[in-house]
């Protein structure tokens, strides 16, 4: 579906829970992340007192990735995930960054660089949705807290599932329901309260973070996504909740 | 797979073991030489009660890697429960210990005994990367734990025992989980002071602005 066609039917989708028209949409995350992308790594570390770390951990080792294996991770961002995959799959696999997002894959690059990535990575600023890679070409897709931004995400979904070779698998890590009554009042206030305040602190844009926190709250759950990935054709559909369910992070295997 | 616990748990734990491990190597390039030679070794080790699977890989650069998760071929497999492998870890002679306890070894036992060897050796600052990932009080007791666990014959097991279990028991049980989600709500707690006392500042001063401008 192109944008015009999109802007034609006037459908709607959700930014944070303002509704707004979709392609609307695609520019306006554009924007939070452009306006944010060089603060963001102190503002990830922030938003969860470092868990975030914990988090990519454990999701790197369910990818199980092997050397000379292919790896995407979408919606990249800086490069954590594709910093770690780029030691994992050595000289002779390859890395491919992906961002919708030009001004995050420029930080990537530099950070990249400075880590001592091998020559094995590439980036390429694509849009989730509409991955522009040859069917069954991948090992392994990760996207990392990025599912949520993206507008059709059972469109997504399908894309990843086309390009992955057969027995590829997929890791989704999300912010998800967290399982327990009490977390997530907590979590409500830490999202609407203090994140969005610190974002203004810190990056000097509420309204990003405000944003994050609502997307947040947009996110399907654990079990909606998990038939998501199903209904876009993966096989041995499964999810691990962290930290109370916060987070999650679901793997599916291409059939 | 570890279904008992948070995976986020879990891995702050061994992140925070492989540091202090990896940091203590270091300083000891003898002990890093010998681990260098095992490179390649994938040693399993999988507690029934609790339930907890753990992988101790030496990777090509001497490193070792512990992770809750592999899908690589092990070397080495041991089986047990708690109790034996602490016996194990209390023992003074490890390797013994290890032929005669009740511990099932699938494949082969060489790679572990070498491994057992080199960190036993060791002296690692446990307590520096424990407190990083899991905050002070958790941090603190489980450097404790380690500590006597790697000084192989002085503690009694018997009080190892008890101490582990408590803290597998109240740290590691993890619904809701516990060590870092404390450390999560410090931060959130002093968070709601802090942007209250703020709060209540500007309001002061914009009462204050207000009655000097009438
Ligand atoms: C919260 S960041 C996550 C970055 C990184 N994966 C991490 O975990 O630190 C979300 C990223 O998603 C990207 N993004 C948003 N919509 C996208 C889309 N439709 N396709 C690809 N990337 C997208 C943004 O540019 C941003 O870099």
């Amino acid at each position: 579906m192109t944008d015009k066609t999109n802007a034609e039917s006037g459908e709607t989708t959700h930014f944070g829970f303002e509704t707004v028209n979709k392609n609307q949409k695609e520019s306006l995350v554009r924007g939070v992340f452009d306006s944010v992308a060089s603060r963001y790594d102190v503002m990830n570390d922030l938003m969860s007192a470092g868990i975030h770390r914990l988090w990519k951990r454990f999701t790197i080792e369910l990818s199980a990735v092997r050397p000379g294996q292919t790896v995407l991770d979408i919606a990249g961002g800086t490069g954590d995930l594709a910093a770690k995959f780029s030691h994992l799959v050595g000289d002779d696999g390859q890395v491919l960054l992906a961002d919708i997002n030009d001004s995050m894959l420029k930080v990537g690059r530099d950070r990249l660089l400075d880590s001592g990535a091998v020559g094995n990575l590439h980036m390429v600023q694509c849009d989730a949705q509409m991955l522009p890679f040859p069917d069954a070409s991948i090992d392994c897709i990760t996207i990392a807290f990025g599912l949520r931004n993206v507008t059709d995400k059972d469109m997504a979904l399908r894309s990843m599932e086309r390009i992955l070779k057969p027995g590829g698998r997929l890791l989704v890590l999300e912010f998800s329901k967290p399982v327990n009554p009490v977390l997530e009042k907590i979590y409500d206030t830490y999202s609407f309260r203090i994140l969005p305040m610190m974002g203004q602190l810190i990056a000097n844009d509420a309204d990003s973070y405000r944003y994050l926190a609502e997307s947040i709250r947009k996110h399907p759950d654990q079990e909606t996504l998990l038939g998501m990935m199903e209904d876009a054709g993966l096989v041995n559909c499964e999810y691990h909740n962290m930290t109370g369910g916060i987070v999650a992070v679901h793997r599916g295997i291409k059939a | 797979m570890n279904t008992d616990h948070d995976p986020a748990v879990i891995t702050a734990v061994l992140m925070a073991a492989e540091g202090a491990i990896n940091r203590s190597l270091e300083l000891d390039p003898a002990s890093a030489r010998d681990l260098t030679d095992l490179s390649g070794t994938v040693l399993a080790v999988e507690c029934w009660a609790p339930a907890l699977e753990i992988f101790a890989i030496v990777e090509a650069d001497g490193q070792l890697h512990l992770t809750s998760y592999s899908e690589q071929p092990c070397s080495v497999r041991v089986r047990g429960g708690l109790s034996d492998f602490l016996t194990l870890a209390t023992a003074e002679d490890p390797a013994v210990t290890l032929i005669n306890s009740d511990l099932e070894i699938i494949g082969n036992s060489a790679p572990l005994i070498a491994l057992q060897t080199i960190v036993a050796k060791m002296q690692p600052d446990w307590e520096a990367p424990l407190v990083e990932v899991l905050g002070d009080v958790a941090g603190h007791q489980l450097a404790n734990l380690l500590r006597q666990i790697f000084r192989w014959g002085q503690t009694s097991s018997q009080s190892l025992r008890r101490q582990l279990s408590e803290f597998i028991l109240e740290e590691g049980r993890l619904s809701p989980p516990a060590a870092e989600l404390e450390y999560f709500y410090q931060e959130i707690d002093t968070l709601v002071l802090k942007v209250d006392r703020l709060e209540s500042r500007l309001k002061r001063l914009a009462h204050r602005v207000d009655n000097q401008i009438q």
